[in-house]
């Protein structure tokens, strides 16, 4: 008989890197976070352990910038869920069809409400709307967008990406410099050592990712 | 004994109204006042998009800043009012609260950076009323103010640590002002917000529900000019005041900082002061009462 403990070991043994997070919340019930770019494996090493693996089905959560993938399970009376979590942006969904054939009707309705494109599905085509249903009106596909308002977003985008959240602009710096001021004032804006240690602060912390903040861009991932 | 303090300037006042860093300078050396930039320091963080955001991100980034301070061994001081709430707070529970401050120490501590809750923060009008005193802010008046003002303290300047007496600062902004020689006009919405947060939210509400009653009861009173002591509210001010205009609201007050009226009695002229770098008629405002 397979107990939780069982599970939670296996997993936190065989993804060392890529298990965020494994909890028990009650009996018989197990919810894993695991890293997108693992998806796949974990379902592969859960397959090779457990004879008894069902798949219940496959949730999708369309969290605004995010979408968060449920994977639902079932091993010898115990349901564990799969949690994972990538950017709308990336709107591709490898299929476990080769590993776990059950899931081939689920991924395929998955792709038709959220407009997500399945990869390497055997059989990629829409499950429940017709085929000539427009791509960019999936019912339940929602704008790209965070918890932002759209008037808060300059001041947060200014803020992660200078440290500052006035618009720091020639003009004013040129009208700084004739009045006898520094040309700016010393903020973490003018020492790359000091934004350095501001960035490092926000990505220790949450603000960022709840920002919907790109680090590449220097911008928000939504306007 | 030199009074030092760290100043903090925050972001509203060097990047868009430079004419208060300008006169806070002016008066702070008239008075005796050493301050001390606070090298490297990011926004506060403003105290309301980003506290709701994450909070952790917002303590860590104004415990950031109290420690640059710490380092110089210094008491904080903020011209903003938006930034002294912020700093105000976060220092509450930095040092009230060891579990926070362990927790933001670990994130601080992975940049080589360490608070122990050693600084106090104030607002300039309390250093100006607690450490410097009216009376020497009096014997250095050569050139009394005498323009009708109506004060707008801004909402976070009734902010106490402890939840005391909300008008200790709002009185003393008033016996600042009183001092330079400005006839004090009450209009009864003193406590009223200008509306800048809910910018944020509501455009409309913001300048219609908050600011246009202001400004009604400050023309129904008779003063001739606001008097602030907050970038953002001078900001809500000024660019409310031409955004009401398309809608048929004709205002023009001009908006003053409590520095800058201080700095005009202390005999700087408008032009030293830059007062043009407002969005709203101070340099024409103060140039008039020059020659009146």
């Amino acid at each position: 008989m397979v107990s939780e403990k069982d599970i939670v070991e296996y997993l936190k043994q065989s993804l060392p890197e890529n298990l965020i997070e494994i909890n028990v919340p009650r009996r018989r019930r197990i919810f894993a976070r695991i890293r997108y770019s693992a998806l796949r494996r974990a379902i592969e090493l859960l397959k090779m352990r457990y004879d008894s693996l069902r798949f219940i089905t496959l949730s999708v959560v369309d969290h605004g910038l995010d979408f968060e993938y449920l994977y639902h399970f079932h091993i010898d009376g115990i349901v564990l869920t799969l949690r994972s979590v990538t950017s709308k942006e990336n709107n591709l969904l490898e299929s476990i069809v080769d590993i776990i054939p059950a899931a081939s009707f689920i991924e395929r309705e998955a792709a038709d409400l959220f407009g997500i494109k399945l990869i390497n599905h055997p059989e990629p085509k829409p499950l429940i709307l017709t085929e000539d249903w427009p791509a960019d009106q999936r019912p339940l596909r929602r704008p790209l967008k965070g918890e932002l308002p759209p008037q808060a977003r300059s001041v947060a985008e200014a803020f992660i990406s200078t440290s500052c959240v006035a618009p720091i602009s020639t003009f004013i710096q040129r009208r700084r410099e004739a009045a006898g001021l520094p040309r700016s004032p010393p903020m973490a804006f003018t020492d790359e050592k000091a934004l350095q240690e501001f960035h490092g602060i926000v990505k220790a912390t949450n603000l960022a990712e709840k920002s919907g903040f790109d680090w590449e861009k220097k911008q928000l991932r939504y306007k | 004994m030199t009074l030092e303090y760290a100043s903090f300037l925050g972001c509203q006042i060097p990047l868009r109204l430079p004419s208060i860093e300008i006169a806070s300078k002016k008066v702070f050396s008239k008075l005796g006042l050493k301050t001390v930039d606070l090298m490297g320091y990011s926004c506060c963080p403003e105290p309301v998009v980003s506290r709701l955001l994450d909070k952790t991100a917002w303590l860590a980034t104004s415990a950031r800043n109290l420690a640059i301070a710490e380092e110089l061994n210094l008491n904080l001081m903020t011209l903003c009012n938006g930034c002294y709430e912020t700093l105000v707070e976060a220092n509450e529970i930095l040092r009230n609260e060891p579990e926070e401050l362990e927790k933001i120490n670990r994130i601080l501590g992975q940049f080589g950076k360490q608070y122990n809750g050693g600084v106090e923060v104030k607002h300039a009008v309390e250093v100006l009323y607690e450490d410097i005193g009216i009376k020497k802010i009096r014997d250095s008046i050569v050139k009394p103010q005498e323009m009708r003002v109506a004060l707008h303290y801004g909402c976070h300047m009734y902010r106490e640590p402890n939840g005391e007496d909300i008008m200790r600062k709002p009185n003393m902004m008033r016996e600042l002002a009183h001092v330079t020689g400005a006839e004090i006009i009450d209009y009864g919405l003193e406590r009223l917000c200008c509306g800048y947060p809910s910018m944020q939210a509501d455009e409309e509400f913001s300048l219609t529900q908050r600011l246009l009653p202001k400004l009604r009861s400050i023309e129904g009173s008779g003063a001739e000019a606001v008097l602030l002591s907050c970038p953002a509210c001078t900001l809500q001010f000024e660019i409310g005041q031409r955004s009401l205009r398309p809608h048929g609201h004709q205002y023009g007050f001009p908006c003053i900082n409590i520095m800058e009226i201080l700095a005009l009695s202390f005999g700087f002229s408008p032009e030293e002061l830059y007062l043009e770098m407002h969005r709203s008629p101070v340099m024409q405002f103060a140039k008039k009462m020059e020659r009146d």
